[in-house]
């Protein structure tokens, strides 16, 4: 049977079907994040917490919003580099960016943040002054930031922010709750003291005073605008970036996970990983399990009876204490538990292909070739090898699955590649740092869904092929 | 004796299978340094402990550090760092052979013991209520619903579970486990979501009973969920193959009962294959129960394992666990190879 029509029977039965435009799925999926994330994204981004420190912590995903009977704050992240206004006032020029945005939601945004970068100024530092304009008319000064002069050694023009840009928590500033304090009293005759404020600086800039209690506030739904503005001394001063953030309630499309990490960027990078681990640990003991089952059904003798000894023992070793045992000892890393995962993975295979080169080897059409003076070599590798080949392809893709859930549960056991982020990984912090126990659910199922639907992708396409490659060994898997 | 040589033959393996793992155990330790680090610095803090104790009757530092020089070398040859891993470590393997298995650094047993062995032994039973209860679950379900299916077979129920035994396969266990927390205990509230009791336990035998029942459901079912499937379609297919030889349509054709044909023709000749695939799915259990241990903090070997490596890890509580477990899974197969053994007629007339 040729490849094309043995794949055109593959497509006619349902699992090959599915298993197929799964894997067509997953693949086109894999090569997407190999194009569009860099090699090392689990050193340089998923365990840099500065790449997420503007995002929302443990919040569900965007799409849960219109299931929920009171909507959560949508995200928004407000950037500018060239100013949108420049007007010239006595003390120089001021730069100025508006952020107009609507807030619809009753709960007040998680955090404020504002994040200022490469500061350029040629004698006098600027001053950055940040207010908002609510729905309700008022409007209030939130930040107000002189940057830093120059210092007794130094000559201008001076550069500030550059490498690490200044990033200010408003929520939790003190000043802002100083403004906040101070727009309570004058607007609504409310004086708290900085104890009642603190912590919930969103609400009440987010809100007015509501009923009887004085620190209750009702959410203020509508038009809000972001004011920063710059005031420059000179011309040719200016703020090269500037971010303002207002943290929301849900995020992306699969959430953020306590540290703020877009959990559908790691999700897309674990998938070409898994894939990898799967493949890789396969054809590696795919190969070991298949050459030693024809040496040893082929050579016999000694040979033979060594090699089944050994594999017999090696089928029963229980695995996965001793992969943890290995990989506490040695280290945790991607290759050795790939290295594991073949090492004890090849002896069935050998046992099975094993019986049948047996078969083989009674075979008249083997027997003539042998008596032709063929060499043992060229008979194992010309003519034994291309008989099995199917059935060692659909065993093959059997055996990814195993190490892909194999990867998975050592690494939900915290011996996971550091350096390299997988679904077991995620699912693991997720467990550790009791996310489960509050229901963060978004940042449990996906991973899980994601390994089901990998492995279940390989054991579709098995059991669609093995009834092709060869009726009569269709077993039951176990 | 006709029974006994296969029995040998198959203990054998097993015994290999233990000899295999106790060599990978001394190999990796030694191989890496690992175990000549943990000696080294078993030695230098008891030599730390005796500067404190020996500052008190000597003055002078410079006589103070020959003596401690001397003493780090007699500690040297007492722990045997100055002999090469490959003379040493085979000696440890050998009083580790005989359940002497060190102390502990920071792990202690539910009463307070040091000894590794107090505290792997103590979680064994707890394992293996989890694991038994388990598989008898499995197997019964497997073997009432499998001889069940093997009379339907082609049925919309015959594909639905060998297409369900087929998922099973590509879903980690502990993930069903953590689902079925996520959802029956944060959730809904119904069952506990971890540990084995209630904290404070209730004294009375009878409540205390209830109370582990109540927290071991969780980890049964997760268990049985994921392997009632495979077992299920695996048992259909031995029966399906043994109800298809001549001895069952010669049973029926002399009349006999259909219970009675079932009963004795088929199902008696399918324990053994039956025996065969619960031994393989042991192996497979054992494993899972490691993870879903964890997952729902029943204090078994699992967990044990989870609790010694997070954190500072106990060398010597893994060291140990991976033995006991390698062990406790080969003397499990022994058992289930005798079994085996007696339950198949054909096997003592072969071989």
């Amino acid at each position: 049977m040729n490849m094309a029509s043995a794949f055109r029977e593959l497509l006619r039965s349902g699992p090959g079907f599915g298993g197929a435009s799964l894997m067509a799925l997953l693949l086109t999926a894999a090569l997407y994040v190999l194009l569009a994330f860099p090699l090392d994204f689990g050193e340089s981004q998923w365990s840099n917490p500065v790449i997420w420190v503007d995002n929302p912590k443990a919040v569900p995903p965007a799409w849960t919003n219109p299931l929920r009977q009171d909507a959560r704050p949508l995200h928004r992240v407000f950037e500018g580099a060239e100013p949108q206004t420049v007007q010239t006032a006595r003390s120089g020029p001021v730069h100025s960016w508006r952020f107009p945005f609507t807030y619809a939601s009753s709960h007040p945004p998680t955090f404020l943040a504002v994040t200022l970068a490469d500061v350029n100024y040629a004698e006098r530092p600027p001053l950055v002054l940040i207010s908002l304009k609510r729905p309700d008319g008022k409007q209030l000064r939130i930040y107000r930031h002189t940057v830093r002069g120059p210092r007794e050694d130094e000559n201008g023009p001076f550069l500030r922010y550059a490498e690490t840009p200044l990033r200010v928590q408003l929520s939790t500033d003190e000043a802002t709750v100083t403004a906040a304090q101070n727009f309570l009293a004058e607007e609504f005759d409310l004086r708290l003291d900085g104890g009642q404020i603190g912590g919930r600086v969103d609400r009440i800039l987010f809100g007015v005073p509501a009923g009887s209690a004085d620190d209750a506030f009702a959410p203020l739904t509508g038009d809000y605008e972001i004011i920063i503005q710059a005031a420059l001394r000179e011309e040719g001063d200016s703020v090269g970036k500037v971010r303002f953030v207002v943290g929301g309630g849900v995020f992306g499309l699969m959430g953020t996970d306590s540290l703020g990490r877009d959990l559908a960027r790691g999700l897309l990078f674990g998938l070409p990983v898994a894939l990898f681990i799967g493949v890789i640990a396969a054809l590696m003991s795919t190969a070991i399990g298949t050459s030693l089952g024809i040496a040893s059904g082929y050579l016999g003798g000694r040979a033979d009876i060594a090699i089944q000894r050994f594999s017999d023992i090696v089928a029963n070793v229980p695995v996965l204490p001793l992969l943890i045992f290995m990989l506490f000892i040695i280290g945790p890393s991607l290759w050795m538990i790939i290295v594991i995962l073949v090492a004890f993975g090849w002896s069935g295979l050998t046992i099975q292909v094993r019986s049948m080169v047996l078969h083989m080897r009674a075979n008249q059409l083997i027997e003539a070739i042998q008596s032709l003076g063929a060499s043992r070599r060229r008979v194992m590798f010309r003519h034994i090898l291309p008989q099995i080949t199917p059935y060692v392809l659909a065993q093959l893709i059997f055996a990814a699955p195993s190490a892909i859930l194999a990867e998975a549960g050592l690494s939900f056991l915290g011996l996971g590649d550091p350096s390299i982020p997988t679904w077991g990984q995620i699912l693991e912090t997720g467990f550790r740092t009791g996310g489960i126990y509050v229901g963060y659910w978004w940042w449990i199922v996906p991973p899980g869904l994601c390994i089901v639907l990998t492995a279940l992708t390989f054991m579709l396409l098995a059991l669609g092929i093995e009834p092709i490659v060869n009726p009569r060994l269709r077993q039951p898997a176990s | 004796m006709s029974l006994l040589r296969p029995l040998l033959v198959r203990s054998l393996t097993m015994v290999g299978v233990f000899f295999v793992v106790l060599l990978m155990l001394v190999l990796t330790l030694g191989l890496t340094g690992f175990s000549d680090r943990i000696l080294s610095a078993t030695i230098g803090e008891q030599l730390r402990a005796e500067r404190t104790a020996l500052a008190e009757t000597i003055r002078d530092p410079d006589e103070m550090e020959k003596v401690l020089e001397k003493r780090r070398e007699e500690l040297e040859i007492f722990y045997g760092l100055s002999t090469p891993w490959y003379y040493r470590l085979p000696r440890t393997a050998l009083r580790v052979l005989t359940l002497d298995l060190g102390e502990a650094r920071t792990l202690r047993s539910f009463d307070g013991s040091n000894r590794v062995f107090d505290i792997v032994t103590e979680r064994v039973p707890n394992s293996m209520l989890l694991l038994t209860t388990s598989l008898i679950i499995t197997a019964t379900i497997g073997i009432i619903a499998g001889a069940y299916l093997a009379t339907r077979q082609g049925s919309w129920l015959d594909r639905f579970v060998s297409g369900f035994a087929a998922v099973s396969f590509a879903v980690p266990t502990w993930w069903i486990g953590i689902l079925l927390i996520l959802i029956l205990s944060i959730q809904l509230r119904i069952l506990p979501s971890g540990g084995m009791y209630s904290t404070p336990p209730p004294t009375q035998p009878l409540p205390r009973f209830f109370d582990l029942v109540a927290h071991a459901l969780l980890p049964v079912i997760t268990l049985v969920l994921v392997s009632f499937g495979p077992s299920i379609y695996s048992i259909r297919t031995i029966t399906l193959n043994i109800a298809q030889e001549d001895h069952v349509k010669i049973a029926r054709a002399k009349g006999l009962p259909e219970s009675r044909v079932r009963l004795r023709h088929i199902l008696r000749v399918a324990a053994p294959p039956i025996v065969t695939g619960l031994m393989f799915g042991l192996a497979g259990s054992l494993s899972g129960s490691i993870l879903v241990e964890t997952v729902f903090n029943w204090q078994g070997m699992g967990r044990l394992y989870y609790d010694a490596l997070a954190g500072t890890p106990d060398e010597n509580v893994i060291v140990a666990l991976t033995f006991i477990f390698t062990l406790m899974y080969v003397v499990i197969r022994i058992v289930l190879e005798a079994l085996y053994v007696f339950l198949d007629p054909r096997v003592r007339y072969t071989d």
